[in-house]
């Protein structure tokens, strides 16, 4: 004990000095340990929540970025198909017309060529009587004489002929 | 200049010397308590400030923790003791650092010599407070033992009888092992106490020497010193209280 107290060792103090922790520890746990590592806890949990939500939304964006692409591909195929049907539509019209147009035009062609035809022949038989009529009439004349107008019609003809 | 290796007493309270350590526990004490008296209705989800400070402390330290014992569980139950330990120490450490340490006091009458008693000396210069919490770290580790392994389970690691598997040595370890429990007091209370008592002289002495710019290093020396300290006081103290929960095999 004599070595003790010139250590400076005084039960009364050394008591107090365990009460004294005792009350530190007492409220360290009570008023900042306990509140502390509580929201310790739930900070690491909002966070880890925090992160798994960002992970997700990133997924999500993902997908959805797939699915745009997807839908944009699906409608340039659909254009270009569309866009194909028409051409070869329209090419298609294109062909008809052409050829009905050009039907068409021998159509008139045709029927013109056949008008004219026609116009020459009847005016070359108008042009025939006319003749006719003039030669007889010019030959009356020359012969001074009206033959038997049967038989001189057919000598007029013969001759033209 | 006179270096006494007990505290001083400054007046006594009926019969309850009042010393300069006991004065500086008390302060550490009321400074502790109302810090976190003041945290405690501030503690928010986003922290600022002291809340910052405090928080990275104690996540450290927790993690420190989880890397002893492996178990979170644990970590928590012996949480609140070890950080005590640390926060209590490390402060009563730092108080060394303090101007006027040694050198403002009182005057009084020692064995027929006026010599001069100072105010501040740091508690953790004193054995009734390093041994006061040896006593502690130590009690709980029993404590802890016994409750967790039960009090035949963690009695075998002390009494080990000499007619089963290792025979006599198996006896003779359990009897050392008793004896290390009380040489845990002792080297826990001496420790920080020869350290903190030796800083505490250094730096005394080094401001009589040369009063200027020299003891600023030893004073960061010091600074570091209390930090080691502290943290080998907290970390021994979960170490024993690991081992003692942990089964003899």
């Amino acid at each position: 004990m004599e070595v003790l107290s010139s250590l400076g060792i005084n039960s009364k103090l050394l008591l107090a000095q365990i009460v004294n922790f005792f009350i530190l520890l007492y409220v360290l746990k009570r008023f900042a340990y306990g509140p502390i590592l509580k929201m310790l806890e739930e900070r690491s949990q909002k966070i880890e929540k925090g992160v798994a939500d960002a992970e997700g939304a990133t997924e999500k964006l993902k997908e959805i970025e797939k699915k745009e692409k997807k839908v944009l591909s699906d409608a340039r195929k659909e254009s270009q198909k569309i866009i194909a049907a028409a051409e070869e539509i329209a090419e298609k019209n294109k062909k008809e017309i052409i050829q009905q147009s050009e039907e068409q035009s021998e159509k008139i062609i045709a029927e013109a060529k056949k008008k004219i035809e026609e116009e020459k022949n009847r005016m070359m038989a108008e042009i025939k009587n006319e003749i006719a009529v003039l030669v007889v009439a010019a030959t009356e004349k020359v012969i001074q004489e009206k033959m038997n107008i049967e038989r001189d019609r057919e000598i007029i003809e013969k001759a033209i002929q | 200049m006179e270096i006494s290796l007990a505290p001083e007493t400054i007046f006594n309270i009926g019969n309850f010397p009042v010393t300069n350590s006991f004065i500086v526990t008390f302060f550490i004490s009321v400074f502790i308590i109302i810090s976190s008296l003041l945290l405690r209705g501030r503690i928010k989800l986003i922290p600022k400030g002291f809340q910052n400070i405090v928080e990275y402390v104690l996540e450290a330290l927790l993690n420190l923790g989880d890397s002893v014992t492996q178990d979170r569980e644990q970590t928590k139950k012996f949480f609140p003791l070890v950080a005590t330990i640390f926060i209590f120490v490390i402060l009563s450490n730092w108080i060394e650092i303090v101007p006027g340490l040694g050198t403002v006091g009182v005057n009084q009458l020692h064995h027929g010599e006026n010599v001069l008693v100072p105010f501040i000396r740091s508690n953790s210069a004193d054995l009734n407070v390093t041994l006061a919490i040896a006593l502690i770290s130590v009690g709980t580790a029993q404590f802890m033992g016994v409750s967790i392994l039960g009090f035949r389970k963690y009695a075998h690691k002390f009494f080990v009888s000499p007619f089963r598997k290792p025979y006599f040595i198996g006896t003779f370890v359990g009897v050392l092992e008793l004896i290390s429990e009380f040489a845990k007091i002792v080297s826990f209370s001496f420790r920080l106490f020869g350290n903190i008592f030796a800083g505490e002289v250094l730096l005394t002495v080094m401001l009589m020497l040369v009063p200027y710019i020299v003891p600023i290093p030893f004073l960061f020396l010091e600074i570091f010193v209390g930090f080691v300290q502290a943290l080998v006081f907290a970390m021994l103290t979960l170490v024993f209280l690991k081992m003692a929960v942990t089964e003899a095999h």
